[in-house]
C-alpha cells in the first residue's frame, strides 16, 4: 500500500440498458505503483473506457473501493470529487478534447483557474507546458487550426499544467498517423520518467503498449495478465 | 467566463445577431407599447379633481342645448360653468389637423390654472370679437408658423361659415401649459363669435361639453346627482363626471387601449421567450462534450450551469440594451409623429427599468433550460455525446 497509486478493489460496475443490466466490471482488482507507466489493453468492449472513468472519479461504481492518490473515492462526494479531479487528476481523451472556442493557450490556462493562481502566473504556467509538448509558437491558435496530433499535444499540455499526480489517457493516439502517434507516445514516456507522472493509458495498438512500462490486459471485466517491458521504454 | 460566452457566442455569429436583433426589436416595441400607455395615463392623473364635465348620456359627439348652462349654474354648489365647442375645422388642407374650441373666455384661465398666459393677451383676447390663443407647439409649429396678430382662416368642416368661406381668427396671444392633460396644441376662440356667426342664418349651435367649477367644500356627489337628475327627462338626458372620469372615458371611447397594448405586449414577450429558448437549447446541445470536459477538468456543476446562462444573459443584455437605447433614440421622433394627437411622449423611468428587469428575466428563462441540464449532465454521458 505503501507505494501504490492506484488501488482497485473488488469494483464492480454495470450499465442498465433498457431494462438489461449489462455487467462491465466483475469485482475487479488492481494495484498501480506510483511513477509507473501503464498500458491498459483489451477488447472492444471489455470495460477499459469505464475503468479509466471510475479511477479518475468521473463516475462511481456499483461496489467496491478506489483509492487514487490517495484518496478513498468513495467518500467523496460530488462537489469533492471535482475538487479532488483538479489537483489529482490529468485527462487526455480520444479526440475532440479541446474546447473549440479557446486558443490553445486559453485551454491549458482553464484547469489552472480552480488554482490560486494570479492571472500572470496562469499564464506563465499554460506557455511552460505548451512549451513542454512542443507547440509554444501555435498558443492563439483555435483547436481547428491544429492538426490532430498537435490537439493532442495541446491536451496533453493542459492535462499538465496544474501538475497532477496521475494522467490518464483514452486512446489518445487512436486517430493520429503513426509519426503524430510517435510525438505523442515520447511526450508521454518523458512525463513519465522526467516529472514522475503516473500514466494509465488506454490503447488498441500493440506499439502503443510497447511504450509502457506495465500493460495490463483487461478481458471481460476481469484482469488479465501483466506484462511488464524490461528496461525503461525510452526509444 | 464573461470571455467564454462571448466567444461561444460569436462562434455562431449569425444565430447570435439574429438572436440579439430580435430582442433589441422586441424591446423597443414593448418600450413604446408601455410609453404609450404611460403618455395616456399621463392626461388622466393630471386632471383636474375640481373640474366636472358634463356631456350628453348618448356620445361625446352629440350637442346639448345651449339653455343647459343656466340651469346648471343654478344648483348649489355650483361655482362658474363654461361651454366647449368641438369645431373642428381645417387650416388650407383637412391633413393640417389640430384641435380647435369654441370657449366661453370670461372663467376659462380662473378655471383652468395650468393655462398660462400674460395679462395683456388676456385682455386682447377678451376684447377681440374674433379672437383666438393658440398654444405654444402651434405657434412653434414650422406648418404654421404663427404668431400675435396674424389672421388664421379656418374651414369649418362640420359649421361651414354663412358666408361660403372661412372662418377668421386674429392671434391675441399664445399660451402655454403647465400640466400634461391641457394640450399646447390646442386653439380656442370666442363663443360668441361662433354663435353670432352661425345665427346669420338661422343655425344654432349646441355645446359639446358644459365644464363647471364647484365652490370649495361643496359635495361633489351631491352635485353630479342633482345635474344628472335635472335633465333625466329630456330634452337631452346628461352625463356628468369629474375631469379625470371624462378622460379615462375619453380614452376608452378607442377601445380598452392599455389592454390591448398590454396583451400585444405579452404576446411579443412570450414569442420571444419561445426565439431565445430555441437559440438557447441548440447552444446547450452543441456544448455538451464542452460541458463534459469542464467537467472532467475539475470544474463542479454550478460552472457548467453558469457557462450557458451568461451565454444567455449576455445575448439577451447585448439585444436588450441596444433596444433601450434605440427607445431613447427614436423617442423625439415619435413625439414629434404624434404630436397632433397627444401633447406629450412619456418614456418613463419606470419604463426602462421594466424593460431592462424583462431583459434579465428572458436572459434567466431562455437560459435555464439549457444550464440546468448541463449542470445535471454527467460527465462520462457528457464525453459520449458526438462519438
Ligand atoms: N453509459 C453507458 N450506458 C450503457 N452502456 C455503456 C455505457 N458506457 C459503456 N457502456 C457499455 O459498457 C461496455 C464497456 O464499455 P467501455 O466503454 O468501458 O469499453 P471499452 O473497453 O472502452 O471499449 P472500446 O475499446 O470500444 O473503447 C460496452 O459494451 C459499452 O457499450
Ligand atoms: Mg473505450
Amino acid at each position: 500500500m505503501t507505494n501504490a497509486m492506484i488501488r482497485v478493489k473488488n469494483v464492480t460496475k454495470s450499465y442498465s440498458r433498457g431494462g438489461e443490466t449489462l455487467k462491465v466490471l466483475n469485482g475487479l482488482n488492481l494495484e498501480m505503483d506510483e511513477g509507473r507507466f501503464y498500458a491498459l489493453m483489451g477488447p472492444s468492449g471489455s470495460g477499459k473506457t469505464t475503468l479509466l472513468n471510475l479511477v479518475g472519479g468521473l463516475d462511481h461504481p456499483d461496489s467496491g473501493d478506489l483509492f487514487v492518490a490517495g484518496a478513498n473515492l468513495s467518500d467523496l462526494d460530488g462537489a469533492e470529487l471535482a475538487r479532488w479531479r483538479a489537483d489529482n487528476v490529468g485527462f487526455v481523451f480520444q479526440g475532440f478534447n479541446l474546447i473549440p472556442v479557446l486558443s490553445a493557450r486559453e485551454n491549458v490556462e482553464l484547469p489552472l483557474s480552480l488554482t490560486g493562481l494570479s492571472r500572470a502566473e496562469r499564464k506563465k504556467h499554460a506557455e511552460y507546458a505548451l512549451e513542454l509538448v512542443g507547440l509554444k509558437d501555435r498558443m492563439n491558435h483555435r483547436p481547428k487550426q491544429l492538426s490532430g496530433g498537435q490537439e493532442q499535444r495541446v491536451a496533453i499540455a493542459r492535462a499538465l499544467a496544474t501538475d497532477p499526480k496521475v494522467l490518464l489517457a483514452d486512446e489518445p493516439t487512436g486517430d493520429l498517423d503513426r509519426k503524430s502517434a510517435e510525438q505523442v507516445l515520447d511526450l508521454l514516456v518523458r512525463l513519465n520518467q522526467e516529472f514522475k507522472k503516473t500514466i494509465l493509458m488506454v490503447t488498441h495498438d500493440p506499439h502503443a503498449a510497447d511504450r509502457a512500462q506495465s500493460i495490463v490486459h483487461l478481458e471481460k471485466g476481469e484482469l488479465g495478465r501483466i506484462e511488464h517491458n524490461a528496461p525503461a521504454a525510452a526509444k | 467566463m464573461l470571455k467564454l460566452a462571448w466567444r461561444n457566442l460569436i462562434a455562431h455569429p449569425i444565430r447570435s445577431i439574429l438572436t440579439s436583433a430580435s430582442v433589441c426589436i422586441a424591446i423597443l416595441l414593448l418600450c413604446l407599447l408601455r410609453s404609450i400607455v404611460t403618455t395616456l395615463d399621463a392626461g388622466i392623473e393630471a386632471a383636474s379633481a375640481t373640474r366636472l364635465i358634463v356631456m350628453s348620456s348618448i356620445s361625446l359627439f352629440v350637442d346639448m342645448p345651449v339653455s343647459y348652462q343656466q340651469r346648471i349654474e343654478q344648483v348649489d354648489g355650483v361655482d362658474v360653468i363654461g361651454k366647449w365647442q368641438w369645431f373642428g375645422g381645417y387650416y388650407q388642407n383637412p391633413r393640417n389637423f389640430f384641435a380647435q374650441f369654441a370657449v366661453d373666455p370670461e372663467h376659462l384661465f380662473d378655471m383652468y390654472p395650468e393655462c398660462q398666459l400674460d395679462e395683456e393677451a388676456k385682455q386682447r383676447f377678451l376684447s377681440t370679437r374674433n379672437g383666438c390663443i393658440i398654444g405654444r407647439k402651434l405657434a412653434d409649429d414650422p406648418n404654421f408658423a404663427w404668431k400675435v396678430g396674424d389672421k388664421i382662416p379656418l374651414v369649418g368642416a362640420l359649421f361651414p361659415h354663412p358666408d361660403g368661406g372661412a372662418w377668421e381668427f386674429e392671434v391675441c396671444g399664445v399660451y402655454t401649459s403647465s400640466a400634461a392633460n391641457f394640450d399646447e396644441r390646442t386653439m380656442m376662440f370666442q363663443w360668441k363669435f361662433f354663435e353670432e356667426t352661425l345665427r346669420t342664418s338661422g343655425q344654432d349651435p349646441g355645446v359639446g361639453v358644459f365644464v363647471f367649477r364647484c365652490e370649495p367644500g361643496a359635495n361633489v356627489e351631491r352635485i353630479m346627482g342633482e345635474v344628472t337628475a335635472m335633465f333625466e327627462n329630456g330634452p337631452m338626458s346628461v352625463r356628468c363626471a369629474p375631469e379625470s372620469e371624462f378622460q379615462r372615458m375619453f380614452i376608452s371611447m378607442m377601445g380598452d387601449i392599455p389592454m390591448l397594448l398590454g396583451w400585444i405586449g405579452t404576446a411579443v414577450f412570450v414569442a420571444l421567450l419561445l426565439g431565445c429558448v430555441n437559440t438557447m437549447l441548440m447552444a446547450g446541445r452543441e456544448q455538451v462534450r464542452d460541458i463534459g470536459i469542464y467537467k472532467a477538468l475539475g470544474f463542479d456543476d454550478v460552472t457548467a450551469f453558469r457557462v450557458l446562462v451568461t451565454q444567455s444573459l449576455l445575448l439577451c443584455v447585448i439585444g436588450g440594451a441596444a433596444g433601450i437605447g434605440l427607445t431613447l433614440a427614436l423617442k423625439p421622433g415619435i413625439a414629434a409623429a404624434i404630436a397632433a394627437m397627444f401633447p406629450v411622449f412619456i418614456v418613463a423611468d419606470e419604463t426602462l427599468i421594466f424593460a431592462a428587469v424583462l431583459i434579465v428575466l428572458l436572459g434567466l428563462a431562455a437560459g435555464i433550460v439549457p444550464a440546468w441540464r448541463a449542470s445535471r449532465m454527467k460527465p462520462i454521458e457528457a464525453l459520449r455525446a458526438e462519438h
